[in-house]
């Protein structure tokens, strides 16, 4: 039985996963990939200690520096898919059918992309309807697409577009932008970019591919259709937290609530840390840290039952 | 030996990750920037009817995105 097992590969997951084995904690971390949700990111700029890296280039620094550890944590490439509670601690369930039982658990799961959860999103997902600027945005070359999402990555979807997109409408919800003012006055200076607020989407048309859109002009009350082939979703995120349903104690966006100073949540053997968490700031540096909390609570929590012989709230 | 096509772009990450599968199981592929190649680009779309990349082909089958598990069937036989 483990004392601990890890789930994530993003900068919390292996800062913790270095922090368990470093303290030789008899361990595993299941993750299906490194670098969390940077790894798509062009450029990274805040990561402290390096003052540019690729979300790629970062991603493997990650695995690096926990396979540096590799004797001493048992790394899983693999997808935790559901956390169960045993007599004596609990069973990790994943993917590949793998089942790890372990003491106590920590959740680094991070969060993944919100869908709009309207008609032709899922059926033209990949045909024209885009989850990932970076990667598709050359696609659209001397064409028409529309950015959902007044934030920062709705804006940065926009950058993405800029060279490439003949015409790019930037849909917002509300009547402001909320990302960064650098960015928001260079995508106002350019011609090609219409900027929509009071915006809601509420159909994806097209047959084969994506050949326009829909919405609703809040403002006037009425809906519009707009003629285009790429529908950019930069509409936030979800936690990543499926696998610990009923289990564990969720606020109102589905975050786990963790306690800001042990990263416990509400089941005893369980924390949580990072975007999966209800940590106010998203940031890889807070996730890390966060993480590395956690360690040292679990550490605390394991030399405790083996002094006392059972942990004892 | 198969023949493996991958249709990328350069700031794709995914494309850079299948890249990376091949070249430590020592797999030779062909690659094709969809970014500045139009030809491409419609090669890409009409095999995979997909308007995204990663798209990769090992001997006709085509593979859109990267997933690793699926890959190591069709290209080591695992």
């Amino acid at each position: 039985m483990y004392d601990v097992v890890i789930i994530g590969g993003g900068p919390a997951g292996v800062a913790a996963g270095v922090y368990v084995a470093r303290k030789k904690m008899k361990s595993a971390l299941v993750a299906d990939s490194f670098g969390g949700q940077s790894l798509v990111s062009a450029d990274v700029q805040n990561w402290v200690g390096t003052k540019s890296v690729s979300g790629f280039e970062l991603g493997k620094m990650l695995e690096e520096h926990l396979r540096a550890y590799e004797s001493d944590i048992d790394i899983k490439i693999d997808l935790a898919v559901k956390v169960e509670k045993k007599k004596d601690g609990f069973a990790v369930t994943t993917k590949s059918g793998e089942t790890l039982e372990t003491k106590t658990v920590l959740i680094l799961t991070g969060s993944s992309r919100r869908k709009l959860n309207v008609p032709g999103e899922k059926e033209l997902d990949g045909k024209g309807v885009v989850y990932c600027s970076t990667c598709d945005a050359p696609l659209f070359h001397k064409k028409t697409a529309a950015v959902i999402g007044g934030g920062n990555a709705g804006l940065e979807a926009v950058l993405d577009l800029l060279p490439y997109a003949t015409k790019i409408y930037l849909l917002e919800y509300s009547d402001a932008l909320k990302g960064d003012a650098v960015t928001q006055e260079k995508i106002r200076a350019d011609k090609k970019v219409t900027i929509i607020f009071k915006a809601k989407t509420t159909k994806i048309l097209g047959d084969k591919f994506v050949t326009g859109l829909q919405y609703e002009d809040m403002n006037a009350g009425k809906t519009v259709e707009l003629k285009l082939e790429g529908v950019f979703v930069e509409i936030g995120a979800i936690p990543n937290a499926d696998f610990v349903k009923g289990l564990v104690g969720f606020n109102k966006f589905g975050e786990i609530i963790a306690d800001p100073k042990t990263q416990q949540t509400s089941q005893p053997g369980i924390w949580a840390a990072g975007d999966v968490s209800d940590v106010l700031y998203k940031q890889n540096n807070i996730s890390a840290g966060d993480a590395i909390k956690a360690v040292l609570n679990i550490s605390d929590f394991i030399n405790k039952e083996s002094s006392t012989g059972g942990y004892t709230k | 030996m198969k023949n493996i096509i991958i249709y990328s772009t350069p700031t794709c990450v995914y494309c850079k990750m299948a890249k990376d599968f091949f070249q430590k199981n020592n797999i030779q592929y062909k690659e094709f920037n969809v970014a500045e190649d139009e030809k491409a680009r419609e090669d890409m779309i009409n095999k995979s009817h997909q308007l995204g990349v990663p798209v990769i082909d090992v001997d006709g089958e085509i593979f859109v995105g990267f997933n690793r598990s699926e890959l190591e069937k069709a290209v080591l036989g695992k």
